[in-house]
């Protein structure tokens, strides 16, 4: 009997533990396994393989049985606040109800993607680099503490993963924004380039509008092909699940790297409970995993562990994971994991119409879009309020029908819809949130969800810094919009819910001191080094930037850091 | 569904329809019934002539034979409460109703402007119940139209697959 539990640990024991497959655990996978670690990917939720699982890839609408509309008896299976967001088409990647409950102590919108690829099936595609504005703007501005990297650190690790993923973008030469190693840029359309022109004369060139920049393949490369991933085609179907690999997803690109190698495996159902924490060694030796399905606890066993959960869930791991000497989650002396959660302000929207460029139109279809980057207290406090923010922007000729009426007129205004006299333009704000101690995540004391794991108790809320952020916004860009002739201007402020972005983080700040973060400059916990959090648990500021590019970043850069201390013993 | 059940159901259904309106020859069976249990056959020819007048037949397809009212007992059934789907059924009733009360017979017996001067009055109705049903009716069968492959194809340049984006290019004329 004694040698079965030998055998199984040993059969469970490997190089490296990576949980969560997503935009970030991808990376880490990839990484570990090219450099020769025996890895294993801890994903909670079911797989999803490229192409084959995307079943509604290759649907034209009159393929969807409800042209979209998602039934009432299915409706029933998603959380009630969701239910606007339910379509046909992208359904099978939204989030049961029941999977994961958590507690809003006050509102918070939690967008999940609890399958293998993560949020990488689900985002926006659209990938900035940070600046030194960004990285020493705790520091300038006094809140939070001090990143413990650099531009110059991270710059190296950006080209990286650029190369890899394929970065669709133009070199603007801006220093708030720099750029990166990019594939043929996506166009500006002549009213984007419009606004661009007007900016750039109307604010002495402080003010731009570039194509954003965006991880989409537009003429590949032979590591793209090499991935088995070819051109992206245009037809802005991404979250649905590319059958093209035209844009970068964990299920397209990482993870079938990392298998080739022969080092991964994926264990998909495998949701992880808790960090263990050898109190002779002072190092965490593995995870212990709930497998979704049969609810047995199982543990794994490595070196070293990547934390790629996804922000708010890799704070909750950590959290769990109590021991004697960590009697308040791993690597928390200080007591501040969990706090400083903070998101991008996406609160502000602009739609306006120009009447110019009548003669001409757009063809085809755009992934992304206009980007104006942000311009607000760049090199001066300039504002009342600290930081700034980026904005999308974009336009487009759309042509309508007119649907008053009946019958054969009716019908004919549906057949032959005319080209508006109008182009259309729309912008949404991206704002830095200022992380504070109060908005944070907890363990619930008493609930727990399906698998006996605590329910998250989030707490967090807006701050007047947002609000005036968003009034600026509003202004900045009214007068923006005013100075390039478009009319019709509205302008509003969503009030949407904290984490409505989808860019919540934060939690395991990263830092240089450990009495005031949880991480050091490679992404190690302090005080449990064989720990690595790379996902955006380990933000100590948000940017006004897309994030993924930099937790891509940030996770090949700490995985070679990893793989370097392991070759000497260090881990 | 079993394609063969739905056919012999739609051949018991149709035994209801032995005297349908010499302009309603063109119908075929699938276009025109979907045995969801959510409507009578009475109930399913009412909303097919509504989507008809709606969107109706000419040198260019209507409603009808893009098989929209199947579509449309589809969505009632299956993404509208009961409330909302017994206004419908309700609505449909009133359409008959203000037929025999304004032009003395049926709906569907009535000429094209009489039936489109009916919904049309739906339309504007101080009667939120009978505007909200022709209102949801329209929209679905509007919705159910412009998603075909049909028009999609044949009027509105579906392209699932642009493979390109060309930000200023001229109008064409």
């Amino acid at each position: 009997m004694a040698n079965l539990a030998i055998d199984i640990k040993k059969q469970n024991t490997y190089d490296a533990i990576v949980i969560g497959s997503g935009i970030s655990g991808g990376w880490a996978a990839k990484e570990l396994c090219e450099k020769g670690l025996k890895t294993i990917v801890l994903e909670r939720g079911r797989d999803i393989k490229h192409i084959q699982d995307y079943p509604t890839a290759m649907k034209n609408p009159w393929d969807f049985e409800h042209r979209g509309q998602v039934p009432l008896s299915v409706r029933s299976e998603y959380p009630k606040g969701r239910g606007a967001f339910l379509r046909e088409e992208t359904l099978p990647f939204a989030l049961k109800e029941g999977v994961q409950p958590f507690v809003e102590e006050k509102p918070f919108t939690w967008v999940r993607g609890y399958h293998v690829g993560g949020k990488s099936l689900m985002w926006a595609r659209q990938t900035q680099r940070w600046s030194d504005l960004d990285f020493e703007g705790p520091q300038r501005d006094g809140f939070a503490v001090d990143w413990p990297i650099r531009y110059k650190d991270l710059a190296p690790w950006y080209s990286h993963v650029e190369k890899f993923a394929g970065i669709s973008g133009n070199k603007d030469g801006l220093p708030e924004l720099p750029d990166g190693e990019f594939l043929t840029p996506i166009e500006l359309n002549c009213v984007e380039q419009h606004l661009k022109q007007t900016l750039t004369k109307e604010y002495n060139n402080k003010r731009h509008v570039v194509q954003g920049r965006c991880a989409h393949i537009t003429n590949p490369q032979p590591i793209h092909y090499k991935q088995g991933r070819a051109t992206c085609q245009h037809r802005n179907l991404c979250s649905r699940g590319c059958p093209y690999g035209g844009y970068f997803s964990s299920n397209a690109s990482t993870l079938p790297w990392a298998a080739k190698t022969g080092n991964l495996t994926l264990r998909p159902f495998s949701t992880v409970h808790s960090i263990i924490f050898d109190e002779k060694l002072n190092k965490a030796s593995g995870v212990r995993v709930v497998d979704t399905n049969t609810k047995e606890m199982i543990e794994y066993h490595a070196r070293i562990i990547f934390v790629n959960g996804s922000a708010l869930n890799s704070n909750l791991v950590l959290l769990n994971s109590t021991s004697d000497r960590f009697p308040n989650g791993i690597g928390n002396d200080n007591g501040l994991l969990g706090k400083f959660i903070s998101w991008h302000n996406y609160r502000g929207k602009i739609s306006a119409e120009y009447e110019g460029f009548l003669d001409k139109t757009t063809d085809g279809k755009n992934p992304s879009n206009g980007y104006v980057p942000r311009f607000r207290n760049l090199y001066t406090q300039e504002t009342d309020f600290l930081r700034g923010y980026a904005a999308g922007v974009g336009a487009g000729r759309g042509s309508s029908s007119n649907r008053e009426g009946i019958g054969e007129d009716l019908k004919n205004n549906i057949l032959y819809p005319k080209m508006n006299n109008h182009w259309h333009v729309s912008s949404w704000m991206m704002g830095e949130c200022v992380p504070i101690e109060k908005n944070h995540v907890r363990l619930h004391e008493t609930l727990k969800d399906p698998y006996g794991i605590p329910q998250l108790v989030t707490s967090a809320e807006w701050t007047d810094n947002d609000a005036k952020m968003v009034k600026d916004y509003l202004e900045q860009f009214t007068e923006m919009f005013t100075k390039a002739g478009f009319r019709n201007i509205k302008g509003a402020d969503s009030m949407s819910n904290p984490g409505s972005d989808i860019h919540e983080m934060g939690g395991v700040r990263m830092g240089n001191d450990p009495k005031t973060s949880m991480l050091n400059k490679w992404n190690a916990l302090h005080l449990c080094k064989n720990v690595f959090v790379t996902d955006g648990a380990c933000m100590t500021s948000t940017g006004t930037q897309n994030p993924s590019l930099t937790y891509m970043a940030l996770t090949a850069r700490a995985a070679n850091y990893a793989v370097s201390e392991m070759k000497k013993k260090n881990l | 569904m079993n394609r063969r059940t739905v056919i012999r159901d739609l051949t018991l259904a149709l035994g209801g329809l032995a005297t349908v309106p010499a302009w309603a020859n063109g119908w075929k069976a699938e276009s025109l019934l979907m045995p969801t249990g959510l409507l009578k056959p009475t109930e399913q020819q009412m909303l097919a002539i509504v989507a008809e007048t709606i969107i109706p037949e000419s040198n260019t397809k209507g409603a009808i034979s893009l098989g929209i009212p199947a579509f449309l007992e589809i969505m009632l059934k299956d993404c509208y409460e009961a409330p909302v789907t017994e206004n419908v059924i309700n609505g449909l009733k009133a359409a008959d109703a203000t037929a025999e009360s304004q032009f003395g017979k049926s709906f569907a017996d009535s000429d094209t402007a009489q039936k489109q001067q009916i919904l049309l009055g739906f339309e504007k109705s101080q009667d939120t119940k009978l505007k909200d049903f022709y209102t949801l009716i329209k929209n679905l069968t509007i919705l159910g139209y412009t998603t075909s492959e049909y028009v999609q194809t044949g009027f509105l340049n579906y392209n699932m697959a642009p493979g390109h984006y060309y930000g200023c290019v001229p109008v064409k004329k």
